[in-house]
């Protein structure tokens, strides 16, 4: 199919007519560059997107106390509610299997001190399993642990803030710091990718925790993440329940929306999963609409070849052209202006956004980036769809009477 | 050698017709060098072109070489033309980006020859009409008389049972019509049937039989002495 002289033909048609041949290949390469750019977009955005919410677990459900505001079951409105550890077992024994990692917080601040460094932090208690809500990193040394929890033991993690301004370049690991007079040993120092602030806490167990603070069960707050395989709609629903047997244990009007707030992240995600897909949606439509603007424009400037070329097409056929030769001819030229174009500038667009790409990163754009197999598959739909749209007036053309071509001027 | 009867032929415009032939019977034996005479208007072209498969006849048998003509598929005259026919057209119709070799190898091309082949039997052709030298010279390099001769040597390359040419030199001043006459008279002589349209009465003399067409039907049908282009040539 491809032999020399074909390649001949071809190579004397866009020599014969460089402008033309231009225009073709740059409307075509064009609309690639155009396409990719709006998918590295929507691209970017989404990321964008997601980078905001990256702090924390995607699947994450705190639970805040805070105060009634409505009487109910005998209390007056305005009690204070106070979560205790049962609440938390109650948590765990009810919804078992419906959440991932569960941990309580019990916050307090302190006066840290380290040689002659001082600060003041605050210190979480927490279980294990709160580095994996909070997605902390540890750099060294190591996180909390049952065994921490269950013999109450005086350790402490610290935020890379913390390291920074109390042990400047002391290796913290194994070092003793002092906390409102009591003496903790520093076994692991963590970094929190979304969060600087979280940098400045430091965590200890929450049973040594209480321990020290007055002897309580109280906690100050919950943190959980639901079961991941969960979706949106069931994430959703796991917490609507929770609240609502959570009100009927701590004795709160089913309608009090104050007395203890629930912030599942699914909610916010499930907002952003909406918006994301419209997003997409509306990258695909328009996606399309060049595709088109891009197929008609091939189709267009074919038709005009054929025209141009109408008399040329007589004069083969009078000296023993097939009209399938006829059609070669002309499909063989637009295929490959427009697939050397069309990969052209699909290349150079990633080039671009490759380019690009690591350099943007604001809060709500970042990374922008285009999936190959996507762009290759644009590319290759355009080239074939020009083809198609350039198949119709080829055959038409190539089964002119010989006479009438002749004739045309 | 061509063979047509009771050939009709009208044009579609727009609500009437236009008869253009109206029963044509003719004979071309092999070897034969026929004029077609007649005014504009007089049907001349149309018979040719029907005769080189460029355009359909409504009504008639047409036999060429044996081979009834009739109701073609595309490819298939497309076949025949480049097997039986070699066409001289007035505006030379040469293709404007290929240069004179390349021109004369065309229809070889669409007879599946190699490339090899191809260019050094083009070559002989253009060695035939004298313009070796020009061989890698594009049409618009040429004069009308060399382009004219690109055309018949294009014509001839794919060896064809018939010649046909069509006012062949009605672009051409005298001289140059008679040095492409002396050409068309040797071809014959090397014993291709040709046939020629024309409206010029000294171009038909140099031929060896005239036809004379008027409002679409033979009025006269002659053999003549040919006279030879040779004597108006240096």
């Amino acid at each position: 199919m491809f032999n020399r002289d074909t390649w001949q033909e071809i190579w004397h048609s866009i020599k014969n007519n460089k402008l033309r041949t231009f225009l073709t290949g740059f409307s075509v390469a064009w609309g690639i560059f155009i396409l990719v750019l709006l998918l590295a977009s929507v691209n970017g955005m989404q990321n964008g997107f997601y980078k905001q919410f990256n702090d924390d677990a995607t699947n994450s459900i705190f639970i805040y106390p805070n105060a009634t505001s409505k009487p109910y079951g005998g209390f007056e409105a305005g009690r204070r509610i106070q979560f205790k550890n049962d609440d938390l077992d109650f948590i765990k024994g009810s919804y078992a299997g419906s959440y991932e990692y569960i941990s309580p917080r019990f916050n307090r601040g302190v006066n840290a001190k380290y040689k002659q460094e001082t600060g003041t932090y605050t210190i979480v208690g927490v279980s294990p399993d709160h580095q994996l809500i909070e997605r902390t990193l540890v750099e060294n040394g190591r996180y909390l642990n049952k065994r921490d929890l269950q013999e109450r033991n005086k350790v402490l993690v610290i935020g890379d803030q913390v390291r920074k301004e109390l042990f400047k370049d002391d290796d913290p690991v194994g070092q003793f710091l002092i906390a409102n007079d009591l003496v903790f040993k520093v076994i692991g120092v963590f970094t929190d990718d979304g969060n600087e602030r979280e940098e400045s806490n430091i965590y200890a167990p929450y049973t040594t925790m209480q321990q020290i603070y007055g002897n309580t069960d109280e906690i100050n707050m919950i943190a959980m993440t639901y079961n991941p395989s969960y979706d949106f709609t069931r994430a959703l629903a796991f917490s609507d329940t929770m609240e609502e047997v959570l009100k009927r244990r701590l004795v709160i009007h089913p309608e009090d929306q104050s007395a203890f707030f629930i912030n599942n992240y699914a909610e916010g995600f499930s907002n952003i999963q909406t918006f994301s897909n419209f997003l997409t949606f509306v990258a695909i439509g328009v996606g399309v609409l060049i595709l088109i603007a891009g197929i008609v424009g091939i189709g267009n400037i074919l038709i005009f070849i054929i025209k141009e070329r109408t008399k040329e097409i007589g004069i083969r056929k009078a000296l023993g052209a097939r009209p399938i030769e006829i059609v070669k001819l002309i499909l063989m030229e637009s295929i490959v202006i427009t697939a050397l174009s069309g990969f052209g500038g699909m290349l150079f667009s990633m080039g671009v956004v490759a380019l690009i790409s690591p350099i943007v990163d604001a809060p709500a754009f970042s990374n922008p980036n285009v999936d190959n197999t996507v762009v290759i598959i644009c590319t290759v739909v355009l080239i074939l769809a020009g083809v198609l749209a350039g198949l119709v007036p080829s055959i038409r053309a190539a089964n002119v009477k010989p006479i009438d071509a002749l004739r045309a001027d | 050698m061509i063979e047509i009867k009771d050939l009709h032929k009208s044009y579609k415009m727009g609500s009437n017709s236009l008869h253009v032939l109206k029963g044509i019977n003719f004979k071309a034996e092999e070897g034969e060098l026929v004029a077609i005479m007649g005014s504009s208007g007089s049907g001349k072209s149309t018979l040719l072109n029907i005769l080189g498969m460029l355009d359909e006849a409504d009504e008639g048998e047409y036999i060429l070489d044996g081979v009834p003509i009739k109701n073609l598929s595309e490819t298939k005259a497309a076949k025949y033309r480049n097997k039986f026919l070699g066409f001289i057209f007035q505006s030379f119709n040469l293709i404007n980006y290929k240069s004179a070799l390349e021109n004369v190898a065309l229809p070889l091309y669409y007879q599946k020859v190699g490339r090899k082949e191809r260019e050094s039997k083009a070559l002989k052709y253009l060695e035939q009409v004298g313009l070796k030298e020009w061989a890698h010279h594009l049409p618009n390099e040429l004069s009308g008389g060399q382009k004219q001769r690109v055309a018949i040597a294009r014509a001839m390359a794919a060896e064809p049972k018939v010649l046909l040419a069509d006012e062949p030199t009605g672009a051409l001043d005298s001289t140059t019509s008679y040095e492409v006459m002396d050409l068309i008279q040797h071809i014959n002589d090397a014993g291709n049937t040709i046939l020629v349209v024309t409206h010029e009465e000294d171009i038909a003399h140099m031929c060896k039989r005239i036809i004379h067409l008027r409002d679409g039907i033979i009025v006269e049908d002659k053999k003549i002495e040919q006279v030879r282009a040779s004597q108006y040539v240096q």
